[in-house]
C-alpha cells in the first residue's frame, strides 16, 4: 500500500471511528505541511502553527464528511487549510456551492474513478508536476502561493497576461491528463 | 440547463487556490452550483493544491504541538449542526447572500429599465444583482476592469452570443459590447465588477458613476 492510500485510510478511520492514533499520524504528516503552506502565503511562524493546529482540529471534526472516492486526503486537507486561511487571515467568507441544495445541478456522469484509482492520482499528479516545464510549474505554484489574481502575477513576472494564462492552461492540461486523461 | 459560456480556467484555478476575493468567488461558486463541467476543473485544481501541499518542505512544530492538539480533541465533538437557512430559491452560495426571494428583491432603480441590488463589496470589487426590463439594452460600453455576469433568470444577447441561465459572461478592458435583454422576460444577472463601466454615451456614464455599476 502506498503512502497516499495509507493517509486516505487514516482519514477514513478518523471519520468512522474517531481513531486518535490515526489522527496523531495524520497530524504528524500534515500539520508541518499546513504550517509551511501558510508561511508560504505570508503568515508568521507562530500564527501559521496556531492555524495549522486549528486546521487539524477541523479535520477531526469534519472527517466523517471525507469521501476517498472523491479526493485524496492531501487534497481534502488542502481545502480545509485554504478555507481556514480565507476565514482567519483574509477575514472573508468563502462562498461555496452545496451539493444538498435543491437548486444544485448534480453531475450527470457516474464518478470517474473508484477510491483506489483516485488515491493513486496524488502520486501520479506529483510526478507530473515534477516534469512540468519550469516556466509552467512557476505559474502553477504562484497561483496557489501568491494570493494574487493572474493579472498581478503577470505584472510581477513582467509577462503579458496572455502568456501567464496560456502557461497555466498548458500546465493544467498536462496535470489533468496525469489524473486520468480528462481533457 | 444547457450552459455554453463558462469562466476561464484561470478563474477556476483562482477559486480552487483561494486567491479570489469574496465577491468574485460568489459569482464563480454560483456558476459551479449549476455547472458540473466546471466543478470537475475545480476538483482537478484542488487536487493540484493537495499535491503542492505534499511537496512543501515541512516546517518544524513546537515540541508539544501534537499533545496539545490531542488534548483539545477531548473538547471537540462531531461536525457542528448546520445552521438552518431560509431557502429563497436561488442556488447556494447566492442564496445565503439574499434576504428575500429573487422575485421580491428590493430593487434600486438606476433607470426605468435597469435596477440593481448590491450584495457584497470587497475593496473596489462589488457583487450585485442586476435586473433589466425585457428588450432593454445597456448602451455601448467598455470596461476598465474585469466584469463577470452570470445569468440567473431570463437571458441577454450581445456581439458575442446569447446568454441564458447559468451562462457566465466575462468582459475585460478589451471587450466593447451592447448587451440587450431577451424580449420575453426580465433578465436577472449576478454581476461582479472591479471598476465602473466606461460608456460611449456621456449621460449614461454619469448615472453609472453615481450608482457605481
Ligand atoms: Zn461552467
Amino acid at each position: 500500500m502506498s503512502e497516499g492510500t495509507d493517509l486516505n485510510s487514516l482519514l477514513v478511520l478518523v471519520g468512522a471511528a474517531q481513531d486518535r492514533a490515526a489522527f496523531a499520524a495524520l497530524f504528524g504528516h500534515f500539520a508541518p505541511r499546513i504550517k509551511a503552506y501558510l508561511m508560504r502565503l505570508g503568515a508568521g511562524s507562530a500564527q501559521a502553527e496556531d492555524l495549522a493546529q486549528e486546521a487539524m482540529l477541523t479535520v477531526w471534526r469534519k472527517a466523517a464528511l471525507y469521501d476517498p472516492a472523491k479526493a485524496s486526503a492531501a487534497t481534502w486537507i488542502f481545502t480545509v487549510a485554504r478555507n481556514l486561511r480565507i476565514d482567519a487571515i483574509r477575514r472573508e467568507r468563502r462562498p461555496a456551492f452545496d451539493p444538498n441544495d435543491a437548486a444544485f445541478v448534480p453531475d450527470a456522469d457516474p464518478p470517474p474513478d473508484s477510491g483506489l484509482e483516485r488515491a493513486e492520482d496524488g502520486e501520479t499528479l506529483r510526478a507530473a508536476m515534477e516534469v512540468l516545464p519550469p516556466e509552467q510549474a512557476e505559474i502553477v505554484r504562484m497561483s496557489f502561493y501568491s494570493d494574487k489574481p493572474h493579472s498581478e502575477i503577470a505584472r510581477e513576472l513582467g509577462l503579458p497576461l496572455g502568456t501567464v494564462k496560456s502557461r497555466l492552461r498548458l500546465a493544467m492540461g498536462r496535470l489533468r491528463q496525469a489524473m486520468g486523461g480528462r481533457e | 440547463m444547457k450552459i455554453s459560456h463558462h469562466p476561464s480556467e484561470e478563474l477556476l484555478v483562482s477559486y480552487a487556490s483561494g486567491s479570489m476575493t469574496e465577491p468574485v468567488a460568489l459569482v464563480i461558486a454560483t456558476h459551479l452550483a449549476m455547472c458540473p463541467a466546471c466543478r470537475r476543473i475545480v476538483a482537478d485544481a484542488e487536487a493540484t493544491g493537495g499535491a503542492l501541499l505534499e511537496e512543501l518542505q515541512p516546517q518544524i512544530l513546537r515540541p508539544d504541538a501534537l499533545n496539545s492538539a490531542l488534548e483539545r480533541l477531548n473538547n471537540t465533538h462531531g461536525a457542528p449542526a448546520q445552521k438552518s437557512r431560509s431557502n429563497f430559491g436561488a442556488p447556494e452560495p447566492l442564496n445565503s447572500y439574499l434576504s428575500r426571494p429573487l422575485d421580491e428583491t428590493k430593487w434600486i432603480h438606476v433607470t426605468p429599465w435597469l435596477a440593481i441590488k448590491p450584495l457584497t463589496t470587497r475593496g473596489g470589487t462589488r457583487a450585485q444583482l442586476i435586473r433589466s426590463a425585457p428588450g432593454s439594452g445597456v448602451s455601448l460600453h467598455t470596461h476598465r476592469g474585469e466584469e463577470l455576469t452570470l445569468v440567473l433568470q431570463g437571458g441577454f444577447s450581445d456581439e458575442y452570443g446569447h446568454y441564458g441561465p447559468g451562462d457566465l459572461q466575462t468582459a475585460t478592458p478589451e471587450t466593447q459590447h451592447t448587451p440587450i435583454a431577451d424580449m420575453d422576460s426580465y433578465c436577472i444577472n449576478l454581476a461582479v465588477t472591479d471598476a465602473p463601466l466606461v460608456f460611449k454615451n456621456w449621460s449614461v456614464g454619469v448615472i453609472a458613476k453615481l450608482f457605481g455599476f
